[in-house]
């Protein structure tokens, strides 16, 4: 014997209501897969390639000044919550120190003469791909 | 009841999909390489399966010119250039060289005054090079500029061969040498099956290609006062852009700030009233040429010479705070933060 819903050829209310059901289920698990939006805001510290530290400026509560001794011109970085800076550096340009504050994941310090870049990742990313400047 | 079975078995599927193309995009990570070249910090991203291979030939390309167009390297051809100034030898070169210094020296024809590539003894005189920087006396200043003159500079494209005619004369390609690596990062990028790629030589950045999800390429512009903000975004595909700004390099000295762009008629810090200049054009060296020479002639003759070409566009950024911007950006530009202290305008045709 067939079944009734086999012999229908339109579909029912009842087959809206679970393709309805499908399309919320995939939305759903779009949802949940997004990438994780954090509040995290991480700043790596890269000399000579070599990553020598990582610092989380989101779970700061006070200034910590760290000095990277190692560096051919020894340098102090500044970090607070949720920013960083080259307070001093023993370069002769300075244009490290000169770059101020960033607080943005995605921006970077750059000591040329010590080969060294701060990066600043997590958070929410930046909404764009690329800076130039 | 096969129909049902059918139609959970399709409803698998999709959700399979579904979470497939989620995860996918979570994923969708580039090959990304960071190097210093150039005496700069140089970053390319690339996507696809041959992102690996193309990242690595990208940095190769770029290091050999590093090899070849450096002035403090006593190896490279330019310093070879250099040091048989004045003596008559017409110094080989490397067809690239040959190409590079033809072009500078059509740039300081398209734009006189405001771009040489001879410029190097005034760099010098400031300590810019060594890093000793300091303002120059009058006479060392003057003894410098007397060795500026790109006319001086002879290059034989067809003989790969080039001769500085004054003793003491040097050049500095670094006005044009990230834009030239440039070029040559996209063509390795692409020779390797790149066709969608970020490449940041120090700022000066190429688009190739979309994004992944096939939109342009978001690119900000630095504020010149704010490393904590940007003053604007662009989107675009397949172009480089190239800035310049005193506030890339400087030093004060009894409370004045100095600035590395020098003025090759004054040999001072060019003080055009510009904080900064934004070329955006398809051609990566001449965008690299470019910014700097705007940003020494300065807003109006910036304008006027963009209105006399169609391939280029351009956002200023005075010293009164106004961001002009060209219009063919009009449509991909967008001010970063529109309480940032910048107005805009656009300039038209």
């Amino acid at each position: 014997m067939r079944s009734p819903a086999a012999d229908r050829r339109r579909p029912t209310l009842w087959d809206g209501l679970l393709a309805l059901l499908v399309a919320a289920a995939a939305v759903a698990l779009l949802f949940f897969l997004r990438p994780a939006e954090s509040n995290f805001l991480t700043a790596s510290v890269v000399l000579e390639g070599e990553t020598i530290a990582q610092y989380d400026l989101s779970a700061l509560t006070g200034p910590v000044a760290v000095t990277v001794d190692q560096a051919d011109y020894p340098l102090t970085i500044q970090l607070e919550p949720g920013r960083v800076r080259i307070a001093e550096s023993a370069c002769p340009g300075l244009d490290c120190v000169h770059t101020g504050w960033i607080s943005l994941a995605g921006q970077q310090i750059i000591c040329l003469p010590n080969r060294l870049v701060i990066s600043l990742t997590g958070a929410s990313d930046p909404d764009f791909d690329a800076v130039t400047g | 009841m096969k129909h049902r079975i059918s139609f959970l078995l399709l409803t698998g599927i999709f959700l399979l999909c579904a979470g497939c193309a989620a995860y996918g995009a979570v994923q969708e990570e580039p090959a990304s390489l960071q190097f210093f070249s150039m005496d700069t910090v140089m970053t390319v991203n690339a996507y696809g399966p041959s992102g690996e291979d193309g990242v690595q030939a990208a940095r190769d390309a770029v290091n050999r010119l590093d090899g070849l167009l450096s002035r403090t390297d006593p190896d490279s051809q330019i310093s070879q250039l250099n040091a048989h100034a004045g003596d008559g030898t017409a110094v080989p070169v490397d067809p690239d060289t040959a190409e590079l210094l033809s072009f500078a020296q059509s740039v300081s024809q398209l734009l006189p005054g405001d771009f040489d590539v001879t410029i190097a003894p005034v760099m010098d005189a400031w300590g810019f090079t060594t890093e000793a920087r300091h303002v120059p006396s009058a006479e060392e200043l003057s003894a410098a500029l007397a060795l500026v003159d790109g006319s001086q500079l002879e290059v034989d494209a067809d003989n790969a061969t080039a001769r500085l005619l004054q003793s003491g004369m040097e050049v500095d390609l670094g006005a044009v040498a990230k834009g030239f690596a440039a070029g040559k990062a996209e063509e390795a990028l692409r020779e390797a099956g790149v066709e969608r790629a970020t490449i940041d030589l120090g700022g000066n950045v190429t688009v190739i290609g979309t994004r992944p999800d096939g939109n342009p390429w978001r690119v900000a512009v630095k504020d010149p006062q704010n490393t904590e903000s940007y003053l604007c975004v662009l989107e675009l595909e397949d172009v480089t852009l190239s800035t310049s700004g005193g506030y890339e390099r400087y030093f004060e000295e009894d409370g004045v700030r100095y600035h590395h762009i020098i003025d090759p008629k004054t040999g001072y810090p060019a003080d055009s009233g510009l904080q900064s200049v934004t070329v955006v054009t398809a051609n990566h060296v001449l965008a690299d040429a470019l910014s700097t020479a705007l940003f020494v002639a300065g807003e109006e003759e910036a304008i006027d010479f963009w209105r006399g070409r169609e391939d280029i566009e351009l956002v200023l950024c005075t010293d009164d705070n106004r961001v002009v911007v060209t219009e063919g950006l009009e449509e991909v530009f967008q001010l970063y933060d529109p309480d940032g202290g910048y107005t805009y305008e656009i300039a038209r045709r």
